[in-house]
């Protein structure tokens, strides 16, 4: 589904988007615990796809294989082309710098400023002396500022992160991942600490980046209206095996049961 | 009424207390008996009180000399006291710039490798282990009398202490700013720098000022095994029984380990 020759080209302002590709991937943690289980799965380019499973049915798991966070026990991880699971050190840090990733609980560096925080999706183009004296380019500031503008939320720059509320510090870590100019982006559980409409403001901070930058999104959700309202594609986990794949608009309650191997209840929904 | 109810409430299961006295006696005789096994003068130390009975009248006198501080002492006091308050300072910005990247080659999540990791705590360890009294005593040896054996003792009595507290710190930060600089794919040192420090910032100044207080102090004694300050001015009236003079200095010793106790405490409450 990807072409190499697109997916390997440096494109300027907006890069190209990249597909992804698992193939066989089995991970099975230190201490026995198997979090996935022979999965394939073909993501193409642009795509914007939800993971949906229960908490521990492997979908935070298979996220974090991709940008090589969570290394595979067998099979293979590809991302516009390149393996993941085969690189290390500069070439894999070289991978990550191309792919945001956006986590539940923020993981934002609290006590510095936004802009600081921001600055973090630059380190790949930025060599350490730099880093060191935090002296940015100017033009990477500029990204910075950037990003946090596509989000609303460049009135912030100089505040603590801490000093933020759940939604805005959300906000912070999206443009944290565009600030990267990534070919793909990743949110694990993004909206399960925020309260529902601004749950609907991240999930759609989430959708614009896919619909206008044309970037690949995957969002790890539990809610399946959320899911459904949101996803283009749906990927049901359980297990630590792929038990869904369809389109969101095709997907019934009776899917849904199936994933999570269970009637479904008002918790599984935002909007009651 | 009430009573007949409470009478005919179901009675309360409450599991049967374990039984745990035998083994506090069995301590309590332990720890008698070895104290007792010390003061034996067969194997023990030979502990005898019978000097402070005999030579009390002795003991009066300093105590009473103790109690009249010689005030016109206090001009030849001056000077060895800025000495060593400039020992203290200087020992403790060496001590302190040494200590930041060596605590976050001493914590896990800022230094993954764990032989290096465990080498430079290893070498901590022994650095703990040595009073500074000892240091100053081998560096009078190495580099001569006077104030610089004295501050390089307490920057390596700080390097222990500071590493220690901090790194210990910085493991029990949350981690997941650094898994988010990681997923970015910056370097280890980018993270430490652009992320860690922020978060471990509060703990190494407030370390800082700790172990400045501890150098007031140190530095005090350090003078008796010649490393500069008013320890050679303590040692020198007490060779001369001056126990009025020396009572002076203490005095002062006092006053300027309360003043910079209140100053640091001031400072510390400003750091949130």
């Amino acid at each position: 589904m990807t072409d190499p020759i697109i997916a390997q080209g440096t494109g300027a302002a907006a890069p190209v988007p990249w597909g992804i590709r698992l193939d066989g991937v089995t991970v099975r943690y230190p201490n026995g615990t198997v979090g996935l289980r022979d999965v394939d799965l073909d993501i193409a380019a642009g795509e914007m796809v939800c993971i949906v499973g229960l908490s521990g049915s492997g979908k935070s798991t298979l996220i974090r294989t991709i940008n090589g966070l969570v290394p595979v026990t067998a099979g293979t991880v590809s991302v516009g082309g390149q393996r993941v699971d085969a690189a290390r050190g500069a070439r894999l840090r070289q991978l990550r710098g191309q792919i945001g990733m956006v986590f539940q609980s923020f993981n934002l560096a609290g006590r510095t400023t936004v802009l600081n925080n921001v600055l973090v999706g630059r380190l790949t183009h930025t060599p350490y002396w730099r880093t060191l004296v935090g002296a940015y380019r100017h033009a990477d500031r500029q990204i910075a500022f950037e990003a946090l503008d596509r989000v609303g939320i460049l009135s912030k720059v100089w505040d603590r992160a801490s000093a933020l509320s759940g939604g805005q510090q959300q906000r912070v870590a999206i443009a944290r991942a565009l600030a990267q100019q990534p070919r793909i982006v990743l949110a694990d559980e993004p909206v399960a600490s925020l309260d529902p409409p601004t749950a609907h403001g991240v999930m759609g901070d989430l959708r614009r980046i896919n619909a206008d930058l044309g970037i690949t999104v995957l969002v790890n959700i539990h809610l399946l209206d959320l899911a459904r309202q949101y996803g283009a594609r749906i990927i049901g986990m359980r297990a630590g095996e792929v038990v869904f794949d369809g389109p969101a608009a095709g997907a019934t309650d009776a899917d849904f049961e199936h994933i999570y191997g269970r009637s479904l209840t008002g918790d599984d929904r935002l909007d009651r | 009424m009430s009573a007949a109810q409470a009478a005919s409430a179901p009675a309360l299961a409450i599991p049967a207390r374990p039984r745990r006295r035998a083994g506090v006696w069995i301590a309590i005789a332990v720890v008698a008996a070895i104290t007792v096994i010390t003061c034996l003068p067969a194997i023990g130390v030979g502990l005898d009180i019978a000097p402070i009975v005999a030579n009390w009248r002795n003991g009066a006198t300093k105590i009473v000399e103790l109690l009249t501080p010689d005030w016109s002492f206090f001009p030849r006091t001056v000077a060895p006291m800025i000495e060593t308050l400039q020992m203290a300072v200087l020992g403790t910005v060496v001590g302190a710039a040494i200590s930041l990247p060596l605590s976050f080659w001493a914590a896990r999540p800022t230094n993954p490798h764990r032989a290096f990791r465990g080498a430079v705590r290893t070498l901590l360890n022994v650095i703990r282990a040595v009073p500074e009294l000892v240091y100053a005593a081998v560096l009078v040896a190495m580099v001569g009398v006077g104030a610089l054996p004295g501050i390089i003792a307490l920057a390596i009595f700080n390097i222990g202490i500071i590493v220690k507290l901090v790194s210990e710190s910085i493991d029990a930060q949350d981690a997941g700013a650094i898994e988010a600089g990681r997923a970015a794919g910056g370097t280890q040192a980018q993270i430490n720098r652009a992320i860690a420090l922020a978060d471990a910032w509060p703990a190494f100044v407030s370390q800082t000022l700790y172990v400045f207080e501890l150098n007031v102090r140190a530095s005090t004694v350090l003078g008796l095994v010649g490393a500069g300050g008013i320890g050679l001015l303590i040692d020198a009236v007490r060779t001369f029984y001056r126990y009025d003079q020396l009572s002076l200095i203490i005095l002062e010793v006092l006053v300027v380990v309360v003043v910079i106790d209140l100053v640091s405490d001031a400072i510390r409450r400003r750091l949130v």
